[in-house]
């Protein structure tokens, strides 16, 4: 088989750094090869696809040298985010973009355009459609149909699924094997229940950027399994490896309860979401489920009172009607860790609210020391928040939730776009905070959490919360919590 | 610009945009040379009855964007009215002086302003970004680098709004209070503009680094999936501001409700 893609003794280094990202890195890559690039985050495997594509240095401007390299004569690339690839407003506009580039006549596009979808498997009613109104995985198949329109012999995919629920993830992998098959394929990717028929090379790299395992999918998995699980990655089993390590005892003295009643929570004067009845006690993890747009996250908003409610709403028996209310009470954790960041070191974002009621100097001091301790932020506690990378921001945004010790916490996938090591880690500093007699509240798309931390579940379904039954699954089976006798 | 609500396409969506631009800038240098209060309200009337009837837009909306512009009217006429220079006195009091001369040339500002507001707005919201920039890559030769960065760009609004909204929402959460007037403003803008437009910065960066790996390159011959050229309309447009400018002109010298033909005399 000739070759496809390669490069010889790369050394590259980021403006900034201290240290060489790449140091004498040779890579061949064969025609019709489907290849998986594994590592722990910030090892530098989108950038070596970048490389390998010419992106670096063409597009990005980043010091590299190499003894020899080679480009695929054709190249497609889809990205990350599903929100920065795209820069017309319609669906066919989008797919006509990359067609003018490539001086296809206007004749053609039409019939294109539509072939492109289809391959995709992006059925819509109209092509003028807006991306906008598209779904993560439909905005991700689109990006794959954009880069069939360069009809590459090789495709670059940088962890497409990272920011995609499940359902969307299933979708975009089917599509690229049903395009892809004679094609080379170069893939990023965390997230590999779905590819591992599909890929045939699977290549490890150490947190240095050291090619340390480069072989067929088995060998891989049955000899670097210990590897794999430091690195983060989501390898088939992975949680099966991973075994709570602490006791677990629930009720503390604490004794918070939640009761909401017709709960009804509003989006410009219209009904959103609505919960008849329901209950909850210090000690539950409440996992809610339901489809893309079901209102699960307008839930939690609601809570968190950041929407317009109607019904009974009662927090350790306080009615609440007004966010300052919750001020001490609760705490919701975004999505985006970044939006919740207000101040410029990491220390500083911790003691925000203890700082802003005043708090003697010693007892801030004390209670930040103990929290970044906890979250393993200690080393960073002057960087500011911005520079940390995905994981610790995220810690650091649950860290923020911690300060006051809220009765209940709101978390919209907190584990979204997390590796294994960061999703473990964060799950367990939950489920403490769970056991000291907090009311958790958290969405989330991954039916391993729901399955292994969840006490109870909440389905929403159009709007509507229409099942609440507790978790048989879970692995604290001491809790017996008795919040059957509310409903 | 009309990205997002729905309207009724007219005959004034499908004129050339560029030429529709082009029409419009050169209007707006007419309307400065035009001194004559009789001429200008007729000027007014005249683009007033393109955006009323032909935006294509329910009379709801029209109205609500005509209220900042009738605010305007009323500012402009009223400053200039009472506190104008003058010798012929109508009324005076404290400060307030108004004159003949005054009232005259603060009524003919504020028609001018009003007409500007009422080309603009019939500009916009007839006129969809992307066509335009599509004109002008047709027509006026733009390099196709800035337009698509603007088309680009444009995409990036919605997403910036949403975004906004959940930075709000979140400050809440930790507790930001930034409160009333200028002071809570300053805060606001303190605490949001950072965040946005980091996001901002890296998703532009993105989408450029996107744009090449699809290779785009703005030196290269390319093709375009909307052709857009002339057509009849076209020809109405112009012909339509040809026609009611000169029988504005007559209509003022022959028949004028007010009796001034130069308001800087």
């Amino acid at each position: 088989m000739t070759n496809i893609a390669m490069v010889e003794q790369l050394r590259l280094k980021f403006p900034g750094d201290d240290s060489l990202l790449f140091k004498d890195l040779s890579i061949t890559i064969k025609k019709g090869e489907k290849v998986l690039l594994l590592g722990p985050s910030g090892c530098g495997k989108s950038t070596l696809l970048q490389t390998l594509s010419g992106l670096i240095p063409k597009s990005i401007e980043v010091p590299i040298k190499y003894r020899n390299i080679q480009y695929p004569e054709s190249w497609g690339y889809v990205f990350q985010d599903p929100d920065s690839q795209f820069c017309m407003p319609y669906v066919d506009e989008e797919l006509a973009f990359v067609l003018e580039n490539l001086n296809v006549p206007r004749s053609e596009m039409p019939d294109r355009i539509e072939e492109l979808l289809s391959a995709v498997g992006l059925r819509l009613d109209l092509y003028h459609s807006s991306i906008q109104s598209l779904s993560g995985g439909m905005k991700q198949r689109l990006a794959l149909a954009s880069v069939l329109a360069l009809n590459p012999e090789c495709l670059f995919l940088d962890e497409p699924t990272a920011l995609i629920d499940e359902e969307g993830t299933k979708q975009i992998w089917e599509s690229v094997k049903s395009v892809a098959k004679d094609k080379t394929v170069i893939i990023v990717e965390h997230k590999i229940d779905h590819i591992l028929d599909f890929i045939d090379r699977v290549i490890v790299f150490s947190y240095d950027g050291v090619i340390i395992a480069d072989d067929d999918v088995n060998t891989v998995f049955s000899f670097y399994r210990k590897q794999l699980q430091e690195y983060g990655i989501w390898y088939p089993g992975v949680w099966d490896d991973y075994l709570l390590s602490f006791e677990s005892n629930a009720g503390h003295g604490y004794n918070h309860s939640l009761i909401l009643e017709n709960f009804k929570g509003y989006r410009k004067k219209e009904i959103n979401v609505q919960l008849d009845k329901a209950s909850a006690l210090s000690g539950e993890w409440i996992a809610v489920v339901g489809d893309n747009g079901a209102g699960k996250s307008t839930l939690l908003l609601s809570l968190m009172q950041l929407l317009k409610t109607s019904g009974t709403y009662v927090l350790n028996g306080e009615i609440i009607q007004n966010i300052k209310q919750l001020q001490k009470e609760a705490y919701f954790v975004f999505q985006n860790p970044e939006y919740q960041f207000v101040t410029n070191s990491v220390y500083e974002e911790i003691s925000y609210s203890l700082t802003v009621k005043k708090e003697e100097p010693s007892i801030i001091k004390e209670r930040v020391d103990e929290l970044l301790a906890i979250f393993g932020l200690s080393k960073k506690q002057n960087h500011h928040p911005y520079h940390l990378s995905i994981g610790q921001k995220r810690r650091l945004s649950v860290a923020t939730a911690f300060v006051e010790n809220p009765k209940l916490l709101l978390l919209d996938e907190p584990t979204f776009g997390q590796d294994s090591k960061n999703t473990f880690h964060l799950l367990e500093l939950l489920e403490r905070e769970r056991q000291k007699g907090c009311i958790i509240i958290m969405v989330t798309h991954d039916s391993e959490i729901v399955k292994r931390f969840a006490t109870r579940i909440w389905e929403i379904d159009n709007g509507k919360v229409v099942k609440d039954w507790k978790n048989e699954h879970v692995l604290h089976g001491k809790d017996q919590v008795a919040y059957e006798q509310y409903i | 610009m009309n990205n997002t609500f729905d309207f009724r396409e007219t005959w004034l969506h499908k004129i050339n945009p560029s030429l529709k631009l082009l029409t419009m800038i050169f209007l707006f240098i007419l309307v400065i040379f035009i001194h004559n209060l009789n001429q200008m309200i007729l000027f007014t009337i005249m683009t007033m009855i393109l955006f009323v009837f032909f935006t294509g837009h329910p009379y709801k909306r029209i109205l609500l964007f005509s209220i900042p512009f009738l605010f305007i009217f009323i500012s402009t006429t009223t400053s200039m009215i009472f506190f104008g220079k003058g010798d012929t006195t109508i009324l005076r009091w404290g400060l307030v002086h108004v004159t003949e001369e005054s009232l005259f040339r603060g009524i003919h500002l504020g028609f001018r302003a009003l007409t500007y507001a009422l080309l603009g707005l019939t500009f916009a919201l007839t006129t969809r970004p992307v066509y335009l920039f599509y004109s002008m890559m047709q027509q006026l030769k733009l390099n196709p680098k800035y337009s698509y960065s603007f088309m680009a760009g444009i995409r990036l609004m919605p997403i910036m709004i949403e975004e906004f909204q959940h930075i709000r929402s979140a400050q809440k959460v930790r507790g930001v209070r930034t409160g009333a007037g200028m002071n809570g403003l300053f805060h606001l803008f303190k605490f949001t503009s950072i965040p946005l437009l980091s996001q901002c910065i890296r998703r532009a960066f993105r989408i450029a680094v996107a744009m090449e790996a699809k290779r785009f390159d703005y030196s290269k011959e390319r093709t375009f999936y909307y052709k857009i050229g002339f057509s009849k309309v076209d020809v109405v447009f112009v012909g339509y501001f040809v026609v009611l400018t000169g029988l504005s002109f007559y209509l003022a010298q022959e028949f004028p409700f007010f009796p001034v033909t130069d308001v800087r005399d």
